[in-house]
């Protein structure tokens, strides 16, 4: 294992804040895996901590493949880790709409064009994201539908689902579509929590890398098979949405099946305890995202069904 | 002649507990026929307060003066009103989103794309909308229109009359994408954005000057007859940046703390010092950053911790004769 710095960001008040890269093997840039990109994203940080543990045995029984290389970024912005911040606090940036970033622009735009110089040279890229709505998904690997994507291949994770989905106007500066034009296989996995460690959750999203790494010759290592896998996209869900506010009590999680006209969760009242709403879906399918926050503001989506959406 | 003054709630989003997110529009609108409407937005970025202090000064001289509106005004002062009373430039959520990179939003989206949706349906047709933003943390600007490259030329033409210090054109680049203005160019809808400076001593005067920018566009347009200082600017009279090429960003080097020199507004020549980094553990200059070009200084970073790569100033480069 090599340990190598990608990029610096020197600092008065504090320590000068080190992007650090763990590099296994030699030749082929073949695979990066990014953890956090945000200071909140503390499970991503986890998972690539443990990927970085595994690949230390995986090369020193000497299983990491010849001529190839993968590269574990656990953290980027440590400086918001340590200070509570998901942003980067100086500009009150989000670092993942910063990309492909700039050498000699603004002090966030110089991380990522660091950052990016390194990332766009490896042939796949994985990033363990955390997603805008705050809930629990059934686990699946993201591919952002920019023309160039590449969802056979995430099938390769192992598991239940690969979704492709399309880009949004605050997509355009994200690191997965910018990966994606510059070249890369890009994915972007889901891994369960985001402000705290899931272990199984992180078990889970350890074992689809590895398994990716298998499968792509990168690795060799003993890895359990994964699921069956299923490309989906948007136009296979269905949002089921609150039309009220209040407390919000589930009945259903992410994975069960659900049949139509079957109740999902309860509004409540977070005053007087009235049921304001109860939502039901409107098709039979899999709970493909569930909202588990314990509010529910009016518009909120707090289920995607998955199913047959045309029947 | 009276006129029809109307506060609505154009979106609505209930929250938890016991209270909404409304966002509220005030509309000032004369009777008989119209020439035209204005939208005047502001409070998309809760950490920006000037447009209040603008959009006051508009509401007052309207009223002052009833009789000399022609057509449409409608202000929507609070767009985030949340990130306001908590002086969060996002939208206070555990997501912290920027309300400006959330257009068009949906219909059947999320509370924030819900609202970006309702608000944007409610501004489309409109003869010209104008977003007020103000400097972001510890830095000064002029009062400016900016705008995005698609459309340039003919939103130049309308920035005009509104007599700014400078006409600004965005790069048209991905950063900007899901803003309000953007969003309502693509749709066919004139919007401008208008940066006015927050951290001056006087804010009224700053707020003064941008009202009466406005009450002069409002003039051009035909919407207004009342009093107005300003005349419509010449094109000469007015810095205009069209392209990357003449703008000169400039950025520290060192960690430190910035003092700067007062150069906002004024001309410098090249080589001329803009502030220094100091170091007050060791007590020694970091860095003294000087202006690699001559010409106006546009943007200025104030008194406050910087990183490499910090934004010091902006400087609108003089065109060679």
């Amino acid at each position: 294992m090599k340990k190598d710095i990608l990029l610096t960001v020197p600092s008065y008040f504090r320590d000068d804040m080190n992007v650090m890269g763990y590099r296994f093997g030699k030749g082929e840039k073949s695979c990066v895996v990014l953890g956090a990109l945000r200071g909140d994203e503390i499970q991503q940080l986890y998972v690539c901590a443990r990927l970085v543990a595994y690949l230390r045995e995986v090369e020193r029984e000497g299983g990491i493949m010849p001529g190839k290389s993968v590269m574990v970024v656990p953290t980027v912005i440590g400086f918001s880790m340590n200070t509570g911040n998901r942003l980067w606090a100086p500009e009150n940036m989000d670092i993942n709409r910063r990309f492909p970033g700039d050498l000699q622009g603004e002090t966030s735009e110089r991380i990522t064009g660091a950052l990016f110089d390194r990332l766009k040279a490896y042939k796949y890229g994985v990033q363990l994201t955390s997603f805008y709505q705050p809930g629990s998904f059934i686990p699946h690997v993201r591919v952002m539908d920019t023309g160039r994507q590449n969802p056979e291949l995430g099938c390769e994770f192992g598991l239940p689902y690969v979704y492709v989905r399309t880009p949004r106007n605050a997509d355009l500066s994200t690191l997965n579509y910018t990966w994606q034009l510059a070249g890369t296989c890009a994915y972007s996995l889901y891994a369960g929590k985001t402000r705290e460690i899931d272990e199984n959750a992180a078990e889970q999203t350890l074992r689809a890398i590895i398994r990716f790494l298998n499968g792509r010759g990168i690795i060799r290592s003993d890895m359990t098979p994964g699921h069956s896998v299923t490309v989906i996209s948007d136009a296979d869900m269905i949002s089921v949405s609150a039309g009220t506010a209040g407390l919000l009590r589930r009945v259903k999680f992410a994975g069960a099946h659900v049949r139509r006209g079957e109740q999902l969760a309860f509004v409540i009242n977070p005053l007087d305890g009235a049921v304001k709403e109860v939502l039901k879906t409107p098709l039979t399918g899999t709970l493909f995202f569930v909202q588990d926050g314990p509010f529910i503001t009016e518009h909120s989506p707090v289920f995607q069904v998955l199913g047959n959406t045309k029947a | 002649m009276a006129i029809i003054r109307e506060i609505t709630t154009v979106a609505s989003v209930a929250m938890p507990v016991a209270e909404a997110w409304r966002v509220k529009r005030c509309r000032y609108a004369s009777e008989g026929t119209s020439a035209g409407r204005l939208c005047i937005a502001t409070g998309i970025h809760g950490d920006e307060m000037m447009g209040q202090l603008v959009v006051f000064g508009v509401a007052r001289r309207i009223m002052a003066q009833p009789e000399h509106l022609h057509g449409i005004v409608d202000i929507y002062p609070m767009l985030n009103p949340l990130g306001l009373d908590c002086g969060s430039r996002m939208v206070p959520s555990t997501a912290q989103l920027d309300m400006n990179r959330a257009f068009p939003g949906r219909p059947d989206g999320t509370a924030l794309e819900s609202v970006c949706w309702r608000v944007l349906e409610d501004m489309r047709g409109a003869d010209l909308v104008l977003d007020i933003h103000a400097s972001t943390q510890n830095k000064s600007e002029l009062y400016e229109v900016r705008m995005n490259t698609p459309h340039a030329e003919e939103l130049i033409r309308q920035a005009r009359a509104l007599c700014p210090e400078l006409i600004w054109v965005y790069p048209d680049n991905n950063l900007y994408s899901g803003s309000l203005t953007g969003t309502l160019v693509e749709l066919g809808t004139s919007a401008l954005i208008l940066e006015a400076d927050e951290r001056h001593r006087r804010p009224h005067e700053i707020a003064e000057r941008v009202v009466e920018g406005i009450m002069c566009k409002m003039k051009d347009m035909g919407l207004w007859t009342g009093d107005c200082a300003l005349t419509v600017p010449r094109d000469e009279d007015i810095p205009c940046i069209r392209t990357e090429e003449e703008i000169c960003v400039i950025t520290c080097e060192a960690p430190g703390v910035y003092v700067p020199l007062d150069h906002i507004g004024k001309r410098v020549e090249e080589g001329e010092l803009l502030g220094m980094v100091i170091d007050a553990l060791e007590g020694s200059v970091r860095e003294e950053v000087h202006a690699p070009a001559s010409g106006l200084v546009f943007s200025q970073r104030s008194y406050s911790a910087v990183y490499p790569g910090t934004l010091i100033a902006r400087v609108k480069k003089e065109v060679q004769a």
